[in-house]
C-alpha cells in the first residue's frame, strides 16, 4: 500500500484538541505527521493497537467476554463502579452512563483531583472563562500562572496566544504583553515580557492583592513581591482583554495551594470589571472535558455521581475511585493505564472488566478484557476541547480493522439490558 | 395497547383552531403516525368521552440542549439534589434517571415536556461552534421533536460582510450556516452588543450605536439577517432578541427595533424582557400596552411573551453583557463564556419574588402582552425557560390567563410599588377561552415555526395528541394530561410517562451560492481554531424540511 497522507485529523494528545494535523499513513501504520509535536507523536504512535478479547486471561471471543462481563455486571447492581478513562469518544462516554443508571453504578472519571478542585471552586463562585479562539483573536495580556504550557501543552501558544495574529490583534506576538508568574518550582514561561517570582506562601497573598487592586479596593503600602502582583494587576486593567492561564491538571514537584483555583476565578472575574478577562484552565486530553460534558447533561453532575440510589447523586468529596474496594464489580471504559494505579488494591479482590483501547495491556488483573481502537485513530464520534468545544474526530486509521469502543460498550449495554432487572443489593 | 399503528380517539371535545374546530365532540383518527380522515372500523379505540383533545404542545423559544445549559447545569449541583428524578416506569426501552431543577438533566427534560403535553421544542441560542454539542444534547432527550436557532446577530463574519455592504454574501453565509449547523432559523441576540462586550466597549445602547468602532450597527445587523431569512424563505423568520434586554426604558429601543423591520416577517422573542418603561431617573414601568398594540397593528410581527413567573429560575443567554450587569446588581453566581467569532454566553440563576418590586411589574407586563393582545395567532405563550421560569410553569401561566379571580388574588399579594396605573392593576377582564390557550401554546407557534404537521389535527398532520381531563383546577389539568400520543405512539397513559421515543430533529437546509465559500474558508484559517472540514456537523437524524 502506497503512503497516504490524511487530514486534517484531531489530536488528543492534551486538552488543546489541535484539529489541523497531516498525518502519513503506509500500510496501516502512522509513520509521520506535522506540525511535529511530541505529545502528539507519543499520543499517536505508530498506531497499532492489540486487538486481544480475554476472559480471566485466556483468549475468548467477542459474544464470550460481553457475556461474562454482563454476568458479572448484572450481579453487581447498586455495587458497581463505572470508569471513564480517557480514549473514547462522548457517544462512548454517554453510552456507559447508560449501562452505569441501569446497574445503579457508581460513577468516576479520569478527572484529576486538581481539576475537581477547580470545577468546584467554578461551582461556588462562577467562572468568567472563554473558548480558546477568543484569547487568540483578543487577549493583548497573557498572564501565565504558575505554568509554562510548552512541555504538556505544546502548540498552545503557537495555536491560541500569545503568538497568532487575531482579529483584535493583528501583529500577533508583538501586540501582546505575556506576564510569567512562577511560583515555587511551577514556573511560567521563560520569554515573557514581565516575570514575577513567587514563594508557594506567597501566591494566596498575592492573588488576594491583585483581585483587590483590580475591585478598586484601596490598599496601603505593600511589601515585595506583593507591590509587584499589584503592579501587574494594575497593568492587567489597562489591556483591553485578558488571557490568565493555568495549569488545571496536577502538578509534577508539589501539591499546590487549594485555594489557587478560587483565587485564580476570583482574579478574572474582578478583571472584568475594568476590561475584560478570561480564565483558561489547562486540561489534559483523551476527551477528559467529553467526560464532564456527557455527565452534565445526562445527570446534571460533571464528576463524582452514583446511580445507587435509583438518581444521580453528587459526592465529589468522595470520588468512587478510592473506594473501589468496596464495590463488587469494577468496569473500565477507555485507556486503562491512566487509572490502573487508583485501581490497583481494589483489582485484587474485586472482578475488573475492562473496554477500551489496550485492555489486554492493563496492568489491572482483568476478568474481561476487551481490546478497542482509540477515539480519533480508528474511530470516530466528538471529542471536546480543553474549553469545551466539541469536535469532530477524523481517525486516520478508520479502515484499519480495529474494534469500536463505541459499538462494543452499546454491545456490553444490550448483553445487560437482556437479562432480567434486579432490585440493589 | 402498545404502539397501534392505528387508532381512534373518540367522544373527546377537540380543539383544533388550524382547523377551525372549537370543542366539537368528534373522533381523531390515526395510522402509521399521522391523522387521517379514517381508520378501518375495528381499530383500537382511547375512550377520551369527557376530556379535551389538543393538539402536542409546541414550545417555539426554551433554553433546555445547549453548552449554555450545561453551562448552567454545572452551577446548580445544589438545585439538582434537591430534585432527583427517578427513572419512569417505561413498558418498553431503557429509562433513565436524572435531575430536575430549574435546568433538568436532558432525559429528565424530555420527559417532563411529555408529561406536560408537549411533544415539540426549540432551543432557541445555540452558538454556531457548539452546534454538534446541542445535536448530542437533542438526542439524549427523547419524547420531542426539537432543533436549534442558530446565533448570529455578533457573528464576526456577518459583521464584516455588513461593514462593506456585502448583503448577497450574508445571506449566502447565513444559509451555509444553518446548513453546517443542522439549525433550524436564524436567532440575533442584542445585535452588535455581545461584540461589544467582549471588545471593552461593554454593550450598544441604541440601534444606530456602532459597533466596535466598526461602520456596523445594531439597525444593519437587524435589516440584514432579516432579509437575509426572508430571501431564504425559511419556514420561521428571524428570531429577535432586542437590544438592552431587562433594563429601565427599553420600550423604546424595542419599538426602534421593530419599526426598523417595519413591512419584514420578524419574530421578537421573550417581549417581557423588552417591554419597560422608565429610566432616566424614572421609576421603572409597564410599556406592555404601547408595543402590544404595534403588534396587534402589525401583522408581519409575532411575539412571545417570555412570563416571568414566581419562584426560582435560571437566566441563560447569549447576551452576556446583561448577565454581567444582573451579577452585579444581584450579588449571585456568574458564569460568562466568551465564544470565539461568533457570539457570548452568560448565567445567573436568579429568583424572583413577588414581594420584590421589579419582579412584580415583570409578572403583570408578561400578563398585560396576553390580555391586550388582539391576534393570539401571534402572541405565543413562553417564559423563556429557564430565564423567566421553568418549562413546568406552563400550567400555572394557562390558569392565570383562564381565570381571572386566580389572577386577581396574585396580585393582591404582590409588591405593588410599580403597578401604578398599570393595566393589570386597572383590571383586565379577560379570560382565555380553551380554544385560544390552543393557539398560544400549539397551533400559533405551529404555524410561526412553519412546522405544516404540527399544532394541528387535520388529515396529514403527525400524530401528536395531547388528552386532558377536565379539571376545574386548570393548572392541575394542565399539569397532567391523561394522555399523550406522539407520532401516533401512546407514550402517557393515565398520566403516567409509559413510553419514550426519540424525537425527531428538525432543521433546513437552504441553499447557497457557492462563491462564498474561498472567502469563508479563508477566514477560518485566519482566525479560526477549528478546521473548515471540521466546522459542519455531519450525520444528523432525519432529513431536512423543505424550506421555500
Amino acid at each position: 500500500m502506497s503512503p497516504s497522507e490524511l487530514g486534517p485529523v484531531t489530536c488528543l494528545g492534551c486538552g488543546c484538541g489541535c484539529d489541523d494535523l497531516r498525518v502519513r499513513v503506509a500500510d496501516g501504520r502512522i509513520t509521520d505527521l506535522s506540525p511535529p509535536c511530541p505529545v502528539a507523536r507519543a499520543w499517536f504512535g505508530d498506531g497499532r493497537v492489540p486487538g486481544a478479547v480475554r476472559v480471566n486471561g485466556r483468549d475468548a471471543s467477542v459474544q464470550d467476554a460481553l457475556r461474562e462481563a454482563a454476568t458479572v455486571l448484572a450481579g453487581a447492581v447498586g455495587r458497581a463502579l463505572v470508569v471513564l478513562a480517557p480514549d473514547i469518544s462522548v457517544q462512548a462516554q454517554g453510552t456507559a452512563l447508560a449501562l452505569a443508571d441501569r446497574l445503579r453504578a457508581a460513577v468516576d472519571s479520569a478527572t484529576s483531583d486538581a481539576a475537581a478542585a477547580g470545577l468546584l471552586a467554578a461551582q461556588r463562585r462562577g467562572r468568567a472563562a472563554a473558548t480558546l479562539g477568543e484569547l487568540r483573536n483578543r487577549a493583548d495580556a497573557v498572564l501565565f500562572w504558575a505554568v509554562d504550557p510548552g512541555p504538556r501543552y505544546p502548540r498552545y501558544q503557537s495555536r491560541y496566544a500569545p503568538d497568532p495574529v487575531g482579529t483584535h490583534v493583528p501583529e500577533g506576538r508583538s501586540g501582546r504583553t505575556v506576564i510569567s508568574v512562577s511560583v515555587g518550582a511551577d514556573r511560567g514561561p521563560g520569554s515573557a515580557d514581565v516575570e514575577l517570582v513567587l514563594a508557594p506562601d506567597q501566591e494566596i497573598p498575592a492573588l488576594s492583592v491583585m483581585r483587590a487592586v483590580a475591585l478598586g479596593n484601596p490598599l496601603g503600602e505593600l511589601p515585595a513581591p506583593l507591590d509587584a502582583a499589584a503592579a501587574i494587576a494594575g497593568r492587567l486593567m489597562k489591556a483591553r482583554y485578558v488571557a490568565v492561564v493555568h495549569e488545571a491538571e496536577p502538578g509534577q514537584q508539589q501539591a499546590r495551594d487549594r485555594y489557587r483555583a478560587e483565587g485564580l476565578l476570583g482574579l478574572a472575574n474582578a478583571l472584568n470589571g475594568p476590561t475584560r478577562a478570561a480564565l483558561s484552565s489547562l486540561r489534559a486530553g483523551g476527551n477528559r472535558n467529553g467526560a464532564e460534558a456527557a455527565l452534565t447533561w445526562q445527570t446534571g453532575y460533571p464528576m463524582a455521581v452514583s446511580f445507587e440510589g435509583g438518581t444521580p447523586a453528587y459526592a465529589p468529596d468522595r470520588r468512587a475511585l478510592t473506594g473501589a474496594e468496596a464495590m463488587s464489580a469494577i468496569l473500565v471504559v477507555g485507556a486503562a493505564a491512566t487509572v490502573a494505579s487508583a485501581l490497583e488494591s481494589a483489582a485484587a479482590k474485586v472482578p475488573v472488566i475492562v473496554v477500551g483501547p489496550r485492555a489486554s495491556e492493563a496492568s489491572l488483573p482483568a476478568r474481561v478484557a476487551i481490546d478497542t481502537g482509540v477515539a480519533g485513530i480508528h474511530e470516530g464520534g466528538t471529542a471536546y476541547r480543553m474549553d469545551d468545544v466539541p469536535l469532530p474526530l477524523s481517525p486516520p486509521l478508520a479502515e484499519a480493522g480495529a474494534r469500536s469502543a463505541a459499538e462494543t460498550i452499546a454491545a456490553l449495554l444490550e448483553e445487560v439490558l437482556a437479562r432480567p432487572e434486579r432490585g440493589t443489593g | 395497547m402498545s404502539a397501534p399503528t392505528r387508532l381512534r380517539i373518540t367522544g373527546g371535545a377537540v380543539h383544533d383552531p388550524a382547523n377551525g374546530v372549537d370543542g366539537d365532540v368528534r373522533d381523531i383518527c390515526i395510522e402509521d403516525g399521522r391523522i387521517v380522515a379514517e381508520v378501518p372500523a375495528g381499530s383500537p379505540t382511547l375512550d377520551a368521552r369527557g376530556m379535551v383533545i389538543m393538539p402536542g404542545g409546541v414550545d417555539i423559544h426554551a433554553h433546555f440542549a445547549s453548552s449554555s445549559c450545561n453551562h448552567a447545569r454545572r452551577l446548580i449541583p445544589d438545585e439538582h439534589a434537591a430534585d432527583p428524578a427517578p427513572a419512569p416506569s417505561l413498558v418498553e426501552g431503557l429509562a433513565r434517571s436524572g435531575t430536575g431543577g430549574t435546568v433538568p438533566s436532558t432525559f429528565t427534560t424530555g420527559y417532563r415536556y411529555a408529561g406536560l403535553g408537549y411533544t415539540t421544542a426549540f432551543d432557541a441560542a445555540v452558538a454556531p461552534l457548539t452546534a454538534r454539542h446541542s445535536h448530542s444534547e437533542l438526542d439524549d432527550t427523547p419524547c420531542v421533536d426539537g432543533g436549534i436557532f442558530v446565533l448570529m446577530g455578533n457573528d464576526e463574519y456577518l459583521l464584516r460582510q455588513i461593514a462593506a455592504g456585502e448583503r448577497d454574501r450574508a445571506r449566502d453565509y447565513a444559509a451555509w450556516l444553518l446548513r453546517a449547523t443542522g439549525g433550524y432559523a436564524i436567532k440575533i441576540v442584542n445585535p452588535g452588543g455581545v461584540e461589544a462586550w467582549k471588545t471593552g466597549q461593554r454593550n450598544v445602547a441604541t440601534i444606530d450605536d456602532q459597533v466596535d468602532g466598526r461602520p456596523v450597527t445594531p439597525r444593519a445587523i437587524l435589516e440584514t439577517i432579516t432579509a437575509a431569512g426572508n430571501a431564504l424563505r425559511l419556514p420561521h423568520p428571524v428570531h429577535i432578541h432586542c437590544n438592552n434586554l431587562g433594563v429601565a426604558g427599553n420600550a423604546a429601543t424595542t419599538l426602534a427595533s421593530m419599526e426598523a423591520l417595519a413591512g419584514r416577517r420578524a419574530h421578537f422573542t421573550h417581549l417581557q424582557f423588552h417591554c419597560y418603561g422608565g429610566g432616566g431617573g424614572q421609576p421603572w414601568s409597564s410599556a406592555a400596552p404601547k408595543l402590544i398594540e404595534y403588534v396587534n397593528a402589525h401583522p408581519e410581527v409575532s411575539v412571545d411573551v417570555g412570563q416571568v413567573m414566581f419562584g426560582p429560575a435560571m437566566t441563560i443567554t447569549a447576551d452576556a453583557p446583561v448577565e454581567y450587569l444582573l451579577h452585579k446588581s444581584s450579588g449571585r453566581r456568574w458564569t460568562n463564556i466568551d465564544i470565539e467569532l461568533e457570539t457570548g454566553c452568560g448565567i445567573v440563576p436568579l429568583t424572583y419574588k413577588d414581594k420584590a418590586a421589579v419582579s412584580a411589574l415583570q409578572w403583570a407586563i408578561g400578563l398585560e402582552l396576553f390580555l391586550l393582545s388582539q391576534d393570539p395567532w401571534r402572541v405565543v405563550l413562553s417564559t423563556d425557560h429557564p430565564n423567566g421560569g421553568s418549562f413546568l410553569s406552563y400550567p400555572a401561566l394557562i390558569q392565570l390567563l383562564m381565570d381571572r379571580s386566580v389572577r386577581d388574588e396574585q396580585l393582591k399579594r404582590v409588591n405593588p410599588k410599580l403597578l401604578a396605573g398599570s393595566a393589570l392593576a386597572d383590571g383586565l377582564a379577560r379570560e382565555y377561552t380553551l380554544n385560544e390557550i390552543a393557539i398560544i401554546t400549539r397551533a400559533g407557534p405551529a404555524r410561526l415555526l412553519g412546522l405544516r404537521a404540527k399544532g394541528h389535527l387535520g388529515a396529514g398532520a403527525d400524530a401528536d395528541v395531547t388528552i386532558y381531563s377536565r379539571e376545574p383546577d386548570l393548572a392541575r389539568m394542565f399539569s397532567t394530561p391523561r394522555y399523550v400520543i406522539k407520532h401516533g405512539e401512546l407514550i402517557v397513559e393515565e398520566g403516567q410517562l409509559r413510553r419514550a421515543p426519540a424525537g425527531r430533529r428538525l432543521r433546513v437546509a437552504p441553499g447557497y451560492d457557492d462563491a462564498v465559500l474561498p472567502d469563508l474558508r479563508r477566514h477560518f484559517e485566519r482566525y479560526s481554531t477549528v478546521a473548515f472540514e471540521h466546522y459542519p456537523v455531519r450525520d444528523l437524524p432525519g432529513e431536512p424540511l423543505a424550506v421555500g
